[in-house]
C-alpha cells in the first residue's frame, strides 16, 4: 500500500533528553494505524512534528511523496492529548470558528458545525458554553473541531482517554466512517484491547525509536510466545507444567505462556492427563502481551 | 488565507473580550466619567463662573438705589450678597466686620468700613456702585425716564484679544495634552493585560495546540493584537465622543479649531502605543503558563510606562522642551506618551512628529517579529516560566525547542 503520510528517521532532543531517536511511521490513504508506546516514548512529540508544532533536528515528514507543506498541514485534523477548547465559547460557535480558521466559507462552516454537533450527539447542547459540558462531552466537541474541515489525515492523541462506553462507541463509529471516506487515521491509545479490535495496523515506539510496525496479526505471529488457555470439567487442577509460565486467567480457567516452538498436541495431551478438558485454545499472545514483550526488550 | 485567519482571530477576540463584563464595565465607567466631568463642573455653582463671594453691608446712611446698582455691577465680577444693616447700631456693624460676616459696610457715600484691611478692588467696585446710584438719583431728579436711564447707565460690553493666544486656547491645549497622556498611559495597560490574559488562557487551556495545528504563531499573534487594538479604539472613540459631546453641550469650553488639527496625530500615536505594548504583553504572556505568574513578568513593562507618564506630566504643566522630554519622544516605548503632550503644546515640529511616529512603527514591527519568534518556541511550554536568560537566547535563535 502506498504511504500517504511517511515519517522517516525523526530525531529530536530537548537539551540532554533525546525525545525522538529514529521514529518511522507510515499510513496509507484510507488506513487506520494505531500508534503505540509507553508514557514518554515520543508519541505526542511525533504527532506534533507531523503537524508542525515541533521542529525536529533530523528526519523528514512527507505527504503524498513530497515534504509536507503548510497547505498540506491544513488538511490535518488534530485532536491533542490534553483537550484544548475555549471555555466561554458556545459549542456550535466553537466548531464553526475552527472550520473558518481551516479555510471554510462562513456558510459552510456554520452548516458543518450544525452537522457535526448532531453527529457527536450534542445537537441539543450546541448553544451551551463549552465550560458547561462534562469532560466527555467536551471531548466530543474536540472531535468535531478536528473533523469540521473534512481533513485527509486525522491525528488523534489518546482519543479514548476518559470516555464512557457510549462515547467510545460513537468515536469508533466516527473513526471508521472517516477511514471508509478515504481518510488516513493515526491514533494513540493505551487501551490495547480496543486498538486490537479497531485496527489491523500498528506502529510501536519505545524510547523515541520505532521498534515494530505492521499488521497486528503479523506481530502476534512473530511473538516468541504462545498463550494456552485451558478449562477442565470440575475443579481446575493445580497443574504447573515445567516449560510453561502461568499467567493471569479468568475464574475456572488456567492460562500459560509457552514458547512459540512448543508442540501444541503434546502440551494439550499433558493437560488432558490432569482431568477432562472442556475447552482449549493455543494462540499467539494478544496485542497487549506483544506490546509488553516488545517494549521490555 | 493568512489574512482571513488573522481576521477570524481578531473577530474572536473582539467578540469574547467585547462581551466580557470587565471590558463593558471599564468602558461604561470611563464614558460616564468623560460625560460627567464637564456636566458636574457646569452644575457646581461655585465653579460655574469662578466668581469671588463678597458680602456688602448697607447701612442707613447709604444712598438709595445702592443695592440695585451694586447688584447690576456685580454680574460677571462678584457673587454678591447684600446685607441690610439699616437697623443695626455701629457696634453691631463693627461686630459683623470683626467676625468677617461681611466684607465691607457702606455707612455713607463717604465712609466704607472694613474689618482689618481694605480690599482695593472691592473699594473700586463699591465706589462705582455709589457713583452709579448717585447718578441715577440725580438723573431721576432731572426727570429722565427709565428707558433713557438704562441706556445711559447700561453696561459696556468688551471683548479681548491676545497677541500670544488666548488663555482659553492654552487651557484647552493643556487639557488635550493631559488627556492624550492619560489615555496613552492607561489604554496600553488595560489592553496589554487583556492580551496577556488571552495568551495565558490559550496556553493554560491548551487550545493553543489546536490553533497552531491550523495557523502560524505570527498569525495568531497578529490577530490577537489587531482584535484587542480595535476594541481599544472603540473604547477610546466612545470616551472622546462622550467628552467632546459633554463639553459642547455644557458650553463649558469652546474648542478652538487648532485643537482638531492634532487629533489624527493623537490617534496615530495612541494606536502605535497600543500596538507596541499589546505586543510586549503578548510576548511576556507567552513566557508563563499560569495567570498567577503574570505579575512576575509584567514588572519591566511599567518602567517605560511610568517614565513616559511622569516626564509627560511635567511637560503638560511645565516645560515640554526639556532634553529628557525630547529624548523620550524618540524612544518607541515612551513616545506614545510624549508625542501627544508635545504636539498639543506646540513643542515639536511636524518633521519630528513624522520621524517619531516612524520610529514607533518600526519599533512595533521589530518587537512583533521578536514576539512571533518567541511565541513559536514558548506557546507549547507549560510548567515553570521561561527565564529572562532563555528569552534572550530564544531571540538569538540558539535554542530550538
Amino acid at each position: 500500500m502506498t504511504a500517504a503520510l511517511e515519517v522517516l528517521g525523526l530525531r529530536k532532543a530537548y537539551g540532554e533528553v533525546q525525545a525522538l531517536d529514529g521514529v518511522d511511521l507510515r499510513v496509507a490513504k484510507g488506513q487506520m494505524v494505531g500508534f503505540l508506546g509507553s508514557n514518554g516514548a515520543g508519541k505526542t512529540t511525533t504527532m506534533r512534528s507531523i503537524i508542525g508544532l515541533v521542529a525536529v533536528d533530523e528526519g523528514r515528514v512527507t505527504w503524498q511523496g513530497a515534504p509536507i507543506s503548510v497547505d498540506d498541514r491544513r488538511n490535518i485534523g488534530y485532536m491533542p492529548q490534553e483537550r484544548g477548547l475555549y471555555a466561554r465559547m458556545k459549542v456550535k460557535e466553537h466548531i464553526a470558528f475552527f472550520g473558518r480558521l481551516a479555510g471554510l466559507p462562513n456558510n459552510v462552516a456554520e452548516q458543518r458545525a450544525h452537522e457535526w454537533a448532531e453527529r457527536v450527539s450534542l445537537d441539543e447542547r450546541k448553544d451551551d458554553l463549552v465550560q458547561e459540558l462534562s469532560t466527555g462531552n467536551q471531548q466530543r466537541v474536540q472531535l468535531a473541531v478536528a473533523l469540521v474541515h473534512e481533513p485527509e489525515l486525522l491525528i488523534l492523541d489518546e482519543p479514548f482517554a476518559g470516555l464512557d462506553p457510549v462515547a467510545v462507541s460513537m468515536l469508533i463509529g466516527v473513526m471508521t466512517e472517516q477511514v471508509n471516506r478515504g481518510v488516513s487515521v493515526i491514533f494513540s491509545s493505551h487501551q490495547l484491547d480496543l486498538v486490537q479490535d479497531l485496527t489491523e495496523d500498528v506502529t510501536i515506539i519505545a524510547n523515541g525509536h520505532t521498534i515494530a510496525s505492521g499488521k497486528v496479526s503479523d506481530l502476534r505471529q512473530r511473538s516468541p510466545h504462545r498463550v494456552v488457555s485451558l478449562s477442565w470439567a470440575g475443579d481446575t487442577p493445580a497443574w504447573a507444567p515445567p516449560t510453561a509460565q502461568p499467567v493471569e486467567a479468568p475464574a475456572g480457567q488456567s492460562r500459560f505462556r509457552v514458547s512459540a516452538d512448543t508442540e501444541p498436541a503434546a502440551f494439550i495431551a499433558a493437560a488432558a492427563e490432569q482431568g477432562a478438558l472442556i475447552s482449549v485454545s493455543f494462540e499467539p499472545p494478544g496485542l497487549e502481551d506483544v506490546f509488553i514483550e516488545l517494549v521490555s526488550q | 488565507m493568512r489574512r482571513r485567519q488573522i481576521k477570524e482571530i481578531a473577530l474572536r477576540e473582539i467578540r469574547t473580550r467585547g462581551r466580557s463584563r470587565g471590558y463593558r464595565a471599564i468602558t461604561a465607567i470611563m464614558l460616564l466619567m468623560a460625560i460627567a466631568a464637564p456636566v458636574v463642573v457646569n452644575l457646581l455653582p461655585s465653579s460655574s463662573n469662578d466668581l469671588t463671594n463678597v458680602s456688602i453691608g448697607i447701612a442707613t446712611d447709604a444712598p438709595a438705589g445702592l443695592d440695585e446698582a451694586l447688584t447690576a455691577l456685580a454680574i460677571d465680577i462678584y457673587d454678591l450678597t447684600i446685607v441690610d444693616l439699616r437697623g443695626d447700631t455701629r457696634a453691631e456693624i463693627d461686630e459683623r466686620l470683626s467676625e468677617s460676616k461681611i466684607d465691607v459696610a457702606v455707612e455713607s457715600p463717604a465712609i466704607l468700613a472694613w474689618g482689618q484691611t481694605e480690599d482695593s478692588a472691592l473699594t473700586a467696585f463699591v465706589t462705582a456702585g455709589l457713583q452709579r446710584a448717585e447718578a441715577l438719583q440725580r438723573a431721576n431728579d432731572l426727570g429722565l425716564d427709565g428707558d433713557a436711564l438704562s441706556r445711559v447707565f447700561g453696561p459696556v460690553e468688551t471683548e479681548q484679544r491676545f497677541v500670544d493666544g488666548s488663555s482659553n486656547t492654552e487651557s484647552v491645549r493643556q487639557g488635550v495634552a493631559f488627556l492624550g497622556l492619560f489615555l496613552a498611559f492607561l489604554l496600553p495597560q488595560i489592553f496589554g493585560q487583556l492580551t496577556m490574559l488571552s495568551v495565558v488562557e490559550e496556553k493554560s487551556t491548551r487550545v493553543v495546540e489546536v490553533l497552531l495545528s491550523q495557523i502560524r504563531p505570527g498569525t495568531l499573534l497578529a490577530g490577537k493584537i489587531i482584535g484587542l487594538c480595535a476594541l481599544a479604539i472603540v473604547q477610546l472613540l466612545l470616551i472622546v465622543l462622550g467628552l467632546v459631546g459633554a463639553l459642547l453641550a455644557t458650553d463649558l469650553v469652546e474648542i478652538p479649531s487648532s485643537v482638531w488639527a492634532f487629533v489624527p496625530m493623537l490617534v496615530l500615536s495612541l494606536l502605535g502605543g497600543l500596538t507596541i505594548y499589546t505586543t510586549l504583553f503578548a510576548l511576556l504572556g507567552s513566557l508563563i503558563s499560569r495567570q498567577e505568574d503574570a505579575a512576575q513578568v509584567m514588572m519591566p513593562v511599567f518602567v517605560p510606562l511610568m517614565a513616559g507618564y511622569f516626564v509627560g506630566q511635567t511637560a503638560v504643566f511645565g516645560n515640554a522642551e526639556t532634553t529628557l522630554a525630547k529624548v523620550l519622544t524618540w524612544i518607541p516605548f515612551t513616545s506614545p506618551m510624549l508625542l501627544p503632550v508635545r504636539v498639543a503644546k506646540g513643542a515639536i515640529s511636524t518633521v519630528e512628529v513624522v520621524v517619531s511616529l516612524g520610529l514607533l512603527a518600526l519599533g512595533s514591527y521589530l518587537l512583533f517579529r521578536l514576539a512571533a519568534r518567541v511565541y513559536e518556541f514558548t506557546l507549547l511550554r507549560t510548567g515553570s516560566r521561561v527565564g529572562w536568560g532563555e528569552l534572550v537566547r530564544l531571540s538569538h535563535g540558539s535554542i530550538v525547542d
